[in-house]
């Protein structure tokens, strides 16, 4: 007769327990099921290819001490939700948590070995620590920015749109007032940022010569929510978000598209988590338009001989697709390589750290406000890494990335020119 | 002055001393630092046997951890050098005071000797990376089944158990040049180091060999000191200077280049029959892995989520079609041409054994996924996703036919613990080391991480631990690994007096990890 079977009693072990809403329960199970075993602050053994570049916690590699690593993470989560530590009793608490990345590399790692999501246990550490410490002063200014004009950058809701009326010409729609069949989210960054919006424009450029039925919102655009979201502050996320969902759902697009990784992982992963549900696609611009040159819609004209490499943005990447245990982490990687292909004269080498198991460029998770010297020697590390290559310029499709491979390339030896794919990608048209 | 304040004194002296000695951004005591520095893993962080450390520090090289040894025997404080820490059981502090001596300043690759083979590596260094760089010079090391993440050092110097053990015998057999920081200070150097601190060529020596100190089964756990650096060696590899990996995390498969390596999954009626077949195969000297793994390691290492555990495990694929069966890798070390050879040597002997090959969707599943893994990573902690922890007793290292006997007097225990032991289907891991020389065999299987499932378990076990050990059996160490394992199994064989002199002649002051590797006074 065959024996009863013996299974563990807790049914968390039996199916995923993380889904819905996150709460301190569900931060305790990840944080107890923590073994110690360090897949968080390598490169998943299979994928080290050199010992130079094997690490992949930027900040545990910097500051070193293993309370800088997903496992001291864990550590601090289970102390404090089991009463033996306050957020307040150390002042390193906020360094521990706040200058992480937020990138995720932890967490693809983990996953390799345990049903876990370890960016969710931050995000819940990081809200609890607001809750009872209050906001960081360095993103204080971030903060109230969102409040006041909802976009992160200090800037009057009106600025949002001055990229666009340089365009007059093209005859870009405002869904405001016509409808389309894709809207062309283009974030805080992009729309507000003086050394950025050349990229928008060529954007804009290439979808309406390739006859895009697309518009924009203008200056009626809100954040995506992305920064508060990473941060630490859900209310103020879910507000930016729930308007946004009900906003593009009454606009009636088939598709939103988005230059900005930040922005793209956002609404495609996190606005799953809120009641309002969306009803249409989300694609990065890289989606789009790989689909386009694929169906032979893009021409290109032009080569342009350079050796190029690939910086995959986390968010564009690894936290770009909801998880669900034992399935790939997936993400957009193949779609902007393929465009880097297709470019004449363009040839593409590859870091060694790529993918799910990419170095993140440390601009993200708010590091890139708050503690600008560590999020620039994480993009020092990456600009060696692309130098490595024997290439002379990283292109990637972040705004964040972007600004923060420039800031930490300034000053180094070796120069490596930092390029958005849609800039390069112009030049070639 | 209260009791306190002097103790409060005495902290301050220390950290200012720390702090002189290797910066003050280098050490640290503050709350939520030493937090992360005493456990997890197995029980002892969930039975509340560690205790935070009182200090972290992070030396850089051989003289700033001798001056921060030196320190801890200026104050008569315990250390703890740590590598990559997976086996907090024994890196977690038992006591109060204790410092964590952490290796991340220490993680420079010295020097690999492509005609000597060998590297020279610091603490930090992890297996993943020495094998990086050496595949890429067509050569390799090994890797535990706790993972590539392990630090190599630390590797070498623990249990040293690893999948191409079969070739290159136990880990801490292939230590060659040391310098090592002894308990009270002194600094050791070993081997050619000894003659010259760039040549690590050579293990032995000078005189009687004093490696012998830090080696031996489990080591000496952190209790003579901290080796700071050490040349191991590496050994000829036909494989790619990249590892193939096709796939993302977590369902990725990698396929060695089929001219050089080629998997057998053999199956027999009876362990003992399989076990004879691990006896021919190393008897005929060929193979790279020779491993013979218990259902339930099939099912860890397959399985991507707790959910296609449980599921799997429902479903009986392994243990129907895998049970009783072994494992071999053939290497083409020279050629193709070897390759051929040992594939109709290893004919021959399935024939005269009466083996039979594993269902093909059966290989198909776990040759791409997980069998190469035993050469990459083997990644150990997966035998922690379906339960939240497991446990292992009878791990014994002994000639293989013994190895049998072994691990089914375990199958006793585990029936009789069962539960809170889950279901593991006979847990019988027998791997073959030097060619067959010996076996090393452990029962391993899942338990559901809490603390009284734990707690009742450790009970037992340490019962069963005991009763062996007055039986004058030395096994089933698998729950002493974190407690004082010489102080158990040396009076048994005999050793005591020896460790016990070593240790009081290196660590007059009992920093060095104590109770480890055996408490002189006890
Ligand atoms: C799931 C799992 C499976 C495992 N399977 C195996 C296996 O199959 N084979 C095997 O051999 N081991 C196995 N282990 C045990 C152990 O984790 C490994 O041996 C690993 O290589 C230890 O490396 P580490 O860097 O994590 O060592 P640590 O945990 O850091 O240290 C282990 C011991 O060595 C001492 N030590 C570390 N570095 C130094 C140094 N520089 N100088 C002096 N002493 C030092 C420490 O004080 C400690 O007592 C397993 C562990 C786990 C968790």
């Amino acid at each position: 007769m065959a024996k009863e079977m013996l299974l563990p009693k807790d049914p968390r072990y039996l199916k995923y327990p993380l889904e819905g809403p996150f709460d301190q329960e569900k931060a305790r199970w990840i944080a107890f099921n923590c073994s110690r075993c360090s897949v968080c602050k390598w490169v998943n053994s299979w994928q080290v290819k050199s010992a130079r570049y094997a690490r992949i916690c930027p900040q545990h590699t910097r500051y070193m001490f293993d309370s800088h690593s997903g496992q001291g993470k864990c550590d601090l989560a289970l102390s404090i939700i089991d009463g033996k530590m306050k957020w307040g009793d150390d002042p390193e608490i906020k360094d521990i948590l706040f200058r992480c990345t937020m990138c995720g590399g932890c967490d693809a790692m983990d996953k390799n070995i345990r049903d876990a999501e370890l960016v969710k246990l931050y995000r819940w550490m990081r809200t609890e620590y607001i809750k009872d410490q209050g906001i960081l002063p360095e993103q204080k200014p971030l903060v109230d920015s969102l409040k006041q004009y909802d976009n992160v950058w200090v800037q009057p809701r009106s600025k949002r749109n001055a990229w666009a009326k340089e365009l007059k010409d093209l005859g870009i729609k405002d869904l405001n007032k016509e409808k389309a069949e894709v809207l062309l989210f283009v974030g805080c960054t992009y729309g507000l940022s003086q050394e950025l919006k050349g990229t928008i424009i060529n954007i804009a450029k290439i979808l309406k010569a390739n006859k895009v039925d697309f518009g924009i919102l203008g200056d009626s655009e809100l954040c995506c929510g992305s920064p508060p979201d990473k941060i630490g502050l859900p209310e103020e996320f879910e507000r930016l978000a729930t308007a946004n969902i009900k906003r593009f759902n009454e606009l009636g697009v088939k598709t939103v598209v988005t230059p900005c990784a930040g922005c793209y992982g956002t609404i495609r992963v996190e606005y799953d988590e809120l009641p309002v549900k969306k009803n249409f696609e989300v694609l990065h611009v890289a989606e789009y338009i790989e689909k386009l040159i694929k169906d032979k819609k893009i021409k290109f004209k032009k080569e342009v001989p350079v050796t190029v490499t690939w910086h995959d943005p986390c968010h564009m990447g690894r936290m770009s697709r909801p998880y669900v245990p034992g399935k790939d982490i997936l993400g957009a990687y193949e779609e902007p390589r393929n465009i880097l292909k297709a470019i004449p004269g363009v040839e593409l080498v590859e870091m060694e750290r790529i993918k799910e198991y990419a170095w993140c460029c440390g601009g993200g998770g708010g590091a890139f406000t708050a503690f600008k010297d560590f999020a620039q020697w994480t993009a020092r590390e990456r600009l060696t890494e692309a130098k490595d290559t024997g290439a002379s310029m990283i292109v990637t499709s972040c705004p964040w990335c972007e600004s923060n491979l420039r800031a930490g390339g300034i000053g180094m030896e070796e120069k490596m020119e930092i390029k958005n794919l849609f800039d390069l990608m112009m030049e070639a048209l | 002055m209260t009791e306190k304040a002097k103790n409060d004194e005495r902290h301050q002296q220390i950290l200012n001393a720390f702090q002189a000695a290797i910066g003050v951004e280098n050490v640290k005591d503050n709350p939520a630092t030493v937090n992360a520095y005493f456990g997890d893993f197995l029980p002892p962080k969930m039975l509340g046997m560690t205790m935070p450390p009182e200090f972290v520090v992070l030396p850089n090289g051989t003289m700033e951890t001798q001056a921060v040894i030196k320190i801890c025997n200026r104050y008569k404080i315990p250390f703890i050098p740590v590598g990559s820490n997976q086996w907090s059981l024994t890196g977690s502090p038992n006591r109060p005071h204790t410092v964590i001596i952490d290796c991340k300043r220490m993680g420079a690759i010295h020097e690999i000797d492509e005609k000597n083979m060998y590297a020279v590596i610091e603490p930090l260094c992890t297996l993943a990376q020495v094998q990086a760089e050496a595949y890429k010079r067509g050569l390799y090391i090994g890797s535990p089944e706790a993972s590539a993440t392990a630090s190599a050092i630390g590797g070498h110097v623990f249990q040293g158990m690893w999948g191409v053990g079969y070739r290159l015998g136990v880990a801490y057999r292939n230590i060659l040049g040391l310098e090592w920081v002894l308990p009270n200070g002194e600094i050791l150097r070993t081997g050619s180091f000894s003659q010259d601190a760039d040549n690590g060529f050579w293990g032995e020596g000078p005189g009687p060999d004093l490696r012998g100190m830090l080696r031996g089964y489990a080591g000496a756990m952190g209790g003579v000191g901290m080796v700071t650096k050490m040349a191991v060696k590496l050994h000829p590899y036909p494989g790619p200077k990249v590892w193939p990996v096709e796939g993302v995390i977590p369902n990725q498969t990698s396929v060695l280049p089929e001219d050089r390596f080629k998997w057998h999954m053999v199956k027999y009626e009876s362990l003992e029959d399989a076990v004879n077949f691990m006896y021919e195969v190393g008897k005929a000297e060929i193979a790279g892995v020779v491993q013979k793994w218990p259902t339930v390691y099939y099912i860890m290492w397959w399985s991507k989520s707790c959910e296609e555990y449980w599921t799997e495990w429902q479903k009986r694929t392994f243990q129907d079609n895998a049970k009783n069966a072994v494992g071999v890798c053939l290497w083409g070390f020279t050629s193709g041409k070897q390759l051929e050879y040992e594939t109709r040597v290893l004919e021959d002997i399935i024939k005269e054994t009466g083996g039979k090959p594993v269902k093909k969707e059966v290989y198909d599943m776990w040759v791409p996924h997980n069998a190469n893994d035993w050469i990459r990573d083997t990644h150990g902690s997966r035998m922690m996703r379906a339960s939240g922890t497991f446990l292992a007793l009878r791990l014994q290292t002994d000639t293989l036919k013994y190895s049998i006997g072994q691990v089914k007097t375990g199958y006793k225990w585990v029936d009789k613990f069962s539960p809170p032991i889950l279901d593991s289907d006979g847990p019988d891991w027998i791997g073959g080391y030097d060619f067959g020389h010996f076996g090393f065999g452990e029962t391993d299987f899942p338990v559901e991480k809490n603390t009284e499932a734990i707690g009742d378990l450790m009970g037992k076990l340490m019962g069963m631990v005991k009763e062996d050990v007055t039986n004058g059996l030395e096994n089933g160490v698998g729950p002493f690994l974190g407690g004082a394992y010489h102080q158990m199994a040396a009076p048994v064989f005999k050793y005591d007096k020896l460790l016990k002199g070593i240790k009081r002649a290196i660590d007059p002051n009992r920093v060095s990890n104590p109770p480890h590797q055996i408490d002189p006074d006890a």
